[in-house]
């Protein structure tokens, strides 16, 4: 966001409340959004809505019907919501049935169904009914804790709000009333700080004219007042004395914060209502004695609910890929059975005649009178059968668990950046917010960063710097010594008002503020000051300071660029003291005066100005106008006085080629039948009820001209600490920046210097075109130049060869959504930097999405304004800058954070741990289980084909419960392949994940294999050590048990890196617990298998066997570990070894390669 | 090998803490920074490494080798020559008769064999772990007199006529092996064999019921195996104990004795069988077994051979390693091998 104002906001004065959208529609015509829809109430989404319903009268049928005052009318049929809210889900009877609804909605937990239903089946039943059902019961247990748990803190804090307090009119008198109990059409009474209990439209206020003023804080998370107006039909009227009676038709509820489309019938008369008129539900009234207004949501039905929803969710590249393999491990799943199956099938047939006899299959069953087969269903069933049991068996073979784990780890992964130190924003005191929580490991991928500029790379606290009046530019030297002084103040009743923020002053323009007289160029600067302090929408609220003689006059708005003016003025002299709807108070040099505030037309991006008409005490009336150069100057009479254009103009471009934002003021003095003609069509404008702002915007530009320019001002929006350095870090990690921006270009090429993105040895291409055939030529020319650059400097050093696109946002109408798309895709994939400077909010979108579609590169996308959530959502993964400009970003973004610099340990530091930790969990679990199920497989092999365990059905329930399941999360949330020092130091570190090193298909068959080799081990050597000896299966099934289970832990124990005492507790610990659960199962008298291990525990070979399975099965994969270590190391391998061996580091080539702590 | 890295106090440990700050509290666990020990395995840890597996498995495998060796083992099949030859149906039909099965061999001693000599018998393709076979038992029953009925999971050999449960019931007890050996020496001394203690003491004294008494055992119109002593309780039936112990293999051995003498080289030994288990009906082998024991176990030399093997595999790759280390050395960290310094525009 980076125009005028910030936002574009519906709070505007006299009900222009649809003026925004105009702009809204006009870049939705250019661009198409894409296939992604708008989540939340994000404004830019729903501006097109408010656009819509501005044109429209609102149907009845689509309409709610409120009588004012009359809740019993109102809620006749019962169909509005009580303004009880229940953000719980379950009671404590809906709890269980729900609650495991809710949950058998994953996948993971239908196949644990599925198979423990199959189990159940006698003919099926593999394991006993207890240990069947246990690991379904106890993911669903862990789970319905969890759940019940939040639902109980939720249902603790609806109680306290169901139960506070307000005051509500009932039999023409305030009663006090619980909210819950609040309904739709009554009249409630807010006083000051009190918190608003439902949406309700004003009626009244304390305020002669019908202001209020609220903070949003809870809402949006604005801590600015915004204003909101009672009709001038209701705001005299009291409601205790005198009844209201009225019928307010408006939309239904929708989560469209800013927007609120109705209208009023009252006393015969129809009255529209925009959202200026409505508070909602969270809103805290202040500087406002009281508040009167008439219920029109309440309940689940305001917007503040409507909006209460989770986070988006996003699947990772990750777990995409994951999946694919996971493809394959049933496939491999489905041969394992089809091998069983058919093998089963032919030893039955081979041994058809002897079956009826044979001790151990005994078809027959002679027990009851006539003989039967027992248990036996025909050849074809019994190949089905044992298929479906071999399913059973096998079940682990697809590691469904992984899911649970996964999520565990990223939970704790999430811990970890949410606490992380260096991610905290003390300046904000904001921490770090994770808010999607299925994407932590894109993070460690990411290839293309977009950045927003202002607020994202800047700070977004506007300094004036410098202006230029009359063409005299006053850019000297600043000066300290005033603003030591305390700056400029006033004295009021004894007490000494000055400024919150105070403005460093260039000494000569203050001296000529200063001394004021009849001069020429002393009333221009009158009049510019009065401007600065005039043309906006601040509101001055005085609060208290810290000396009891001291107050501070903050000045609250919306525009940082506003305030920044209106210090200015203040620091020259010129403060602003007070502003109701209809005057407002500045003192001038020590002397107070009223101006009469006759009209305003707000900013609109459309016009990108705003004006206001001044009726000054000597009754003559002026009209100030503020805006962007390329606006103003279409209407400023250059016949005036064209030297001074010209020399503003040159100002302009010396200010915007460092980098400030720039806004030119005008003026001109309106005579009484202008002033007369422009009233009647603003009120005609004003109260039509059909396409008002279009009207409203006619009457405005009917008045903006021939002005008289003013001069310029020049703010400041500087860098936030550490950009350079975080840019220069994110281009070292091979990350493309693209900066999109609505600045000038030259602006954004000076911010692109300022911030080391450009360098001064880049080529800079850049597209300005404004026609699709010339935008074609310029591609096409800008295409060969870039080859021609890259291949004569492709041998030299990075940076000379590396080229700059600096594009706009005019070029782009043409490009984007075209065949020219490819072209720029071309070419921006060639150069190291994009800079797209005037775009507007869709168009970030679209050059995200001209990305992503493309590549199979990530995205990231960061930004802080409304006009960044379309870019935000497009991306892969999205960040929102929680700074000045609100929370819309933040609220759509999957990661919010308080400075763009955090970025760098966001990516380099948790992006690469995550990633590496995900991506080595998902193999380890791989190879966990396949190759308990492998193991299995083997024994099936030397059963007859007849699915019988060796390892008894306890053990293998546990064994991804108990046995195996903690170290691989605790390694999955805890280990760290490298150190922060050495990944923040390294950027290129951060290439592992974006070439998917960690991660890939490669792995996973090398993976495979290692385990088929594993398995292969750990099932012969007992087999071929205890071969024709009197070995009982028990036995030999819990040597199988803890060999699978000390061989996964030590495979695991191979591959930590930081052996911190968590990994020491988790990994031994469950090598530990496995022998007490083993020993537990074999000490139960009534299981097959009592005592055996301790029986197995005395005898040499058993421990021989064991020892020897272990070193044997890790023999290869250690074997190709030290091998590729040793002649093909990674970058990751020897930033460890350096990070070990520190002193070596420092012989090496300067500059690039320090570390630097 | 190891050293615990101390990571430098974070300045901010302490911050002066306003008043509700969110600023997280610092702690080494929540920043990441628990002391670690971060193992690096260097060259020499890695030939190190290989070379005590190789110094460990050597001698263990010879060890093993030479315990193998030293153990005597007498197999003797005795199925085929104790039936009448023939087709397999003879074979199942004269196993199934009322003829009389005796059947006697005699075994040279090949080596002098220390008492105790154990006594097996080993049975081939018999699914002793087939699916349908282990489950059909009630281990309830045979613990706790109480749990008679408790027959639901041995079908089909769970009761009589449907109504009076069998005990011990299910298909493992009904296929009892019922074999005997008697042994003589050549002179016609009778050699004892020793049938007390062949089971795991703990099954005798709690997974069998000294008060549970078989019942209705082998009553039913098919026999499948041995008889057993109504009077005597199941806890001390250490027969029946040994063989309700399901084998974990398809070939497998139980212990039927010890003969507490030892054996000398050269000795002839008479056996006398009766031959009654039909294994014929499957093309099962019986054979009788005597083999002394080492610390091992019985005669097998795959572990011994397996730690050889293991062990020189060992030391192959420990010099491979160190043929690798010298011919093409790397040293540790060194930063000219890190992929943006091996290719300059590898940006």
């Amino acid at each position: 966001m980076s125009n005028l104002h910030p936002q574009q906001r519906p709070d505007t004065f006299q009900n222009s409340s649809s003026q925004r959208s105009i702009s809204s529609n006009s870049w939705r015509a250019s661009v198409d959004f894409g296939s992604k829809g708008v989540r939340h109430g994000s404004r830019s989404g729903n501006d097109s809505e408010g656009f819509s319903m501005s044109r429209r009268e609102i149907n009845d049928d689509d309409a709610r019907l409120v009588y004012v005052n009359d809740p019993l009318k109102t809620n006749e049929m019962f169909e509005f919501a009580g303004n009880s809210i229940r953000t719980g889900k379950y009671s404590v009877i809906t709890f269980l049935p729900r609650n495991l609804f809710e949950q058998f909605h994953r996948v993971a937990y239908m196949y644990f169904l599925i198979i423990a239903v199959l189990n159940q089946l006698p003919q099926l039943a593999v394991f006993g009914r207890g240990a069947s059902i246990l690991p379904l019961a106890s993911v669903l247990f862990v789970t319905a804790v969890k759940d019940a748990y939040e639902d109980w803190r939720r249902h603790k804090s609806d109680k306290i709000e169901n139960n506070r307090m307000a005051s509500v009119l009932v039999n023409d008198r305030f009663e006090l009333k619980k909210w819950k109990d609040i309904q739709v059409g009554e009249v409630v009474k807010i006083s000051a700080d009190e918190t608003i209990p439902c949406d309700i439209v004003l009626l009244s206020t304390s305020d002669p004219t019908g202001v209020a003023y609220v903070q949003t804080i809870n809402l949006d998370g604005e801590s600015n007042l915004k204003t909101r107006y009672a009709k001038q039909e209701t705001l005299s009227r009291i409601p205790e004395k005198d009844i209201i009676s009225g019928l307010i038709k408006c939309e239904k509820p929708n989560r469209n914060i800013y927007g609120f489309q109705a209208n009023m019938e009252i006393d015969g008369k129809r009255v529209s209502l925009g959202p200026s008129n409505i508070i909602l539900r969270g809103c805290v009234i202040k500087n406002t004695d009281w508040a009167v207004g008439v219920a029109v949501y309440a309940g689940r039905e305001t917007k503040a609910m409507l909006n209460n929803s989770g986070a988006p969710s996003k699947r990772s590249r990750l777990e995409t890929h994951m999946n694919q393999e996971i493809m394959l491990l049933s496939f491999f799943l489905v041969t394992l059975c089809v091998v069983v199956s058919a093998c089963a099938g032919v030893w039955l047939r081979r041994h058809q005649d002897e079956l009826d006899l044979m001790p151990f299959y005994r078809r027959k069953d002679y027990s009851e009178g006539k003989v039967e087969n027992y248990n036996y269903y025909g050849l074809g069933m019994e190949i089905f059968f044992s298929f479906l049991m071999s399913v059973i068996v096998f079940q682990i073979m697809i590691p469904i668990s992984l899911y649970i784990s996964m999520e565990l780890v990223r939970v704790g992964q999430a811990y970890f950046m949410i606490r992380d130190d260096r991610m905290f924003d003390a300046s904000s005191n904001t921490r770090f917010q994770c808010r999607a929580l299925n994407i932590n490991e894109d993070l460690g991928q990411i290839k293309y960063v977009f950045s927003d500029k202002t607020g994202t790379l800047t700070e977004n606290k506007m300094e004036f710097q410098f202006a230029s009046i009359a063409g005299v530019d006053y850019s000297g030297e600043k000066t300290e010594v005033y603003v030591e002084q305390g700056g400029y103040n006033i004295q009021v009743d004894g007490q000494v008002w000055r400024p919150k923020v105070k403005v460093q002053v260039d000494p000569k323009l203050l001296q000529l503020s200063k001394t004021l007289n009849d001069t020429k160029s002393s009333k221009e600067i009158y009049d510019f000051f009065l401007a600065l302090a005039a043309c906006n929408t601040i509101v001055p609220i005085v609060v208290n300071s810290s000396n009891p003689n001291e107050k501070l006059i903050d000045y609250q708005g919306e525009s940082p660029d506003e305030q920044a003016l209106v210090y200015a003025a203040a620091a020259y002299g010129f403060m602003l003291i007070e502003r109701t709807s209809g005057h407002i108070v500045i003192d001038i040099q020590g002397e107070r005066q009223r101006f009469n505030v006759l009209g305003m037309h707000e900013f609109d991006s459309d016009r990108k100005r705003m004006s206001v008409i001044l009726g000054y005490p000597d009754s003559t009336v002026k009209v100030f106008v503020k805006g962007a150069d390329t606006s103003m100057f279409k209407i400023i009479d250059e016949s005036l006085n064209l030297d001074v254009v010209r020399a503003t103009e040159a100002h302009l471009h010396s200010y915007s080629s460092v980098g400030l934002r720039t806004l030119v003021v005008g003026m001109r003095a309106l005579s009484v039948s202008e002033f007369d003609t422009w009233q009647t069509s603003y009120e005609i404008a004003s109260t039509a009820l059909m396409g008002r702002a279009g009207l409203l915007r006619k009457v405005a530009i009917n008045l903006e001209n021939n002005l008289t320019l003013l001069g310029a001002s020049a703010i400041e929006d500087r860098l936030q600490k550490g950009v350079p350095e975080a840019i220069e870090s994110l281009r070292k990690a091979n990350m493309k920046v693209w900066v999109l921006t609505g600045d000038k270009q030259e602006t954004a090429i000076s911010i692109g210097y300022s911030s080391r993105l450009l360098t001064s040895k880049m080529s800079q291409i850049v597209i300005n075109n404004n026609s699709k055939m010339s935008c074609k030529k310029s591609l096409e020319d800008a295409l060969i130049t870039c080859k021609k650059l890259i291949d004569v400097t492709s041998a030299t050093d990075d940076d000379a060869s590396s080229v700059a696109l600096i594009i706009d946002g005019t070029s782009l109408v043409y490009i984007l959504d075209t065949e020219l798309e490819e072209q720029l895709f071309e070419l921006a994939s060639k150069c190291a930097v994009v800079l797209c400077c005037r775009v507007a909010p869709l168009q970030k979108a679209g050059i995200v999405a001209l990305i992503k579609n493309r590549t199979d590169d990530m995205t990231l996308a960061i930004g802080d304004g409304a006009n960044d959530v379309s870019m935000i959502q497009m991306a892969d993964v999205g960040v929102g800058i929680s700074g000045q400009e609100g929370r819309q970003a933040v609220m759509a973004s999957d990661f919010a954070m308080g400075q763009f610099r955090f970025l760098v340990p966001l990516l380099l530091v948790h992006g690469h741990w995550n990633y590496q930790r995900m991506a080595y969990m998902i193999l380890y679990n791989f190879y966990r289980n396949a190759l308990f199920v492998l193991v299995l497989f083997w024994y099936v092999l030397y059963t007859g084909f007849t699915l019988t365990t060796a390892i008894t059905e306890w053990s293998s329930v546990l064994y991804s419960i108990i046995y195996t399941a903690v170290p691989t999360i605790v390694i999955g949330i805890l280990d760290k392949d490298l150190s922060r020092k050495s990944l923040m130091a390294y950027p290129q570190l951060y290439g592992s994940g974006q070439r998917k090193e960690s991660y890939n298909l490669k792995l996973f068959w090398v993976t495979m294999v290692d385990t088929l080799w594993q398995s292969v081990v750990a099932f012969f050597i007992p087999v071929l050590a205890y071969w024709k000896s009197d070995i009982d299966s028990s036995s030999l099934g819990d040597l199988w048990t803890l060999a699978v289970v000390f061989m996964v832990n030590i495979h695991l124990a191979m591959d930590v890196i930081r052996w911190t005492w968590l990994s020491h507790a988790s990994i031994w610990g469950s090598i530990i617990a496995t022998c007490i659960c083993v020993i537990i199962i074999d000490a139960i008298p009534v299981l097959p298998g009592y005592w055996a291990i301790f029986i197995l525990g005395s005898s040499g070979l058993f421990w021989i066997c064991l020892f020897g399975i272990l070193v044997a099965s890790m023999i290869p994969r250690f074997v190709v570990k030290m091998f590729m270590q040793h002649c093909k190391p990674c970058d990751i391998q020897i930033a460890r070894e350096a990070e070990k061996f520190r002193n070596s580091m420092e012989v090496t080539r300067s500059g690039e390669i320090e570390m630097h702590r | 090998m190891s050293n615990v890295t101390t990571p430098p106090m974070n300045p901010n440990s302490s911050p002066p803490r306003k008043i509700n700050s969110h600023r997280p509290t610092y702690s080494r666990f929540t920043q990441q920074e628990l002391p670690a020990c971060k193992p690096i395995l260097t060259p020499t840890y890695v030939i190190s490494a290989f070379m005590i597996v190789t110094v460990v498995f050597v001698p263990i495998g010879l060890a093993s080798l030479f315990a193998s060796r030293h153990v005597v083992e007498i197999v003797n099949r005795y199925d085929d020559y104790c039936a009448p030859y023939g087709s397999r149906s003879d074979k199942v039909r004269f196993i199934q008769s009322d003829a009389d099965k005796t059947c006697n061999t005699t075994i040279t001693v090949p080596k002098h064999m220390k008492q105790p000599i154990y006594v097996y018998y080993q049975l081939d393709n018999f699914y002793q772990n087939h699916r349908r076979y282990v489950k059909s038992r009630s281990d309830q029953q045979l613990r706790n007199k109480n749990y008679e009925n408790d027959t639901s999971t041995c079908k089909p050999e769970d009761s009589v006529n449907g109504t009076v449960p069998i005990v011990p019931c299910g298909l493992v007890a009904w296929s009892m092996f019922n074999d005997t050996f008697s042994f003589s020496t050549n002179n016609n001394v009778k050699l004892p064999i020793t049938k007390k203690g062949i089971s795991w003491k703990s099954d005798r004294d709690h997974k069998y019921g000294k008060d549970v008494f078989p019942k209705n055992f082998q009553n039913g119109s098919l026999i499948g195996g041995a008889h057993l002593n109504e009077s005597i309780p199941l806890s001390a039936q250490e027969d029946l104990i040994v063989w309700m112990r399901t084998a974990a293999l398809p070939t497998f051995r139980k212990l039927y004795g010890k003969i507490e003498v030892d054996l000398k080289a050269g000795d002839t030994i008479n056996v006398i069988m009766q031959n009654n288990y039909n294994t014929y009906s499957f093309n099962g082998k019986k054979k009788l077994v005597l083999s002394t024991a080492s610390w091992l176990g019985g005669k097998n030399n795959f572990i011994g051979v397996a730690y050889l093997v293991i062990g020189g595999l060992c030391f192959v790759l420990a010099m491979t390693f160190t043929a690798i280390y010298l011919v093409k050395p790397r040293r540790l960290g060194d930063p000219t091998y890190l992929t943006w310094n091996r290719s300059p525009a590898g940006h």
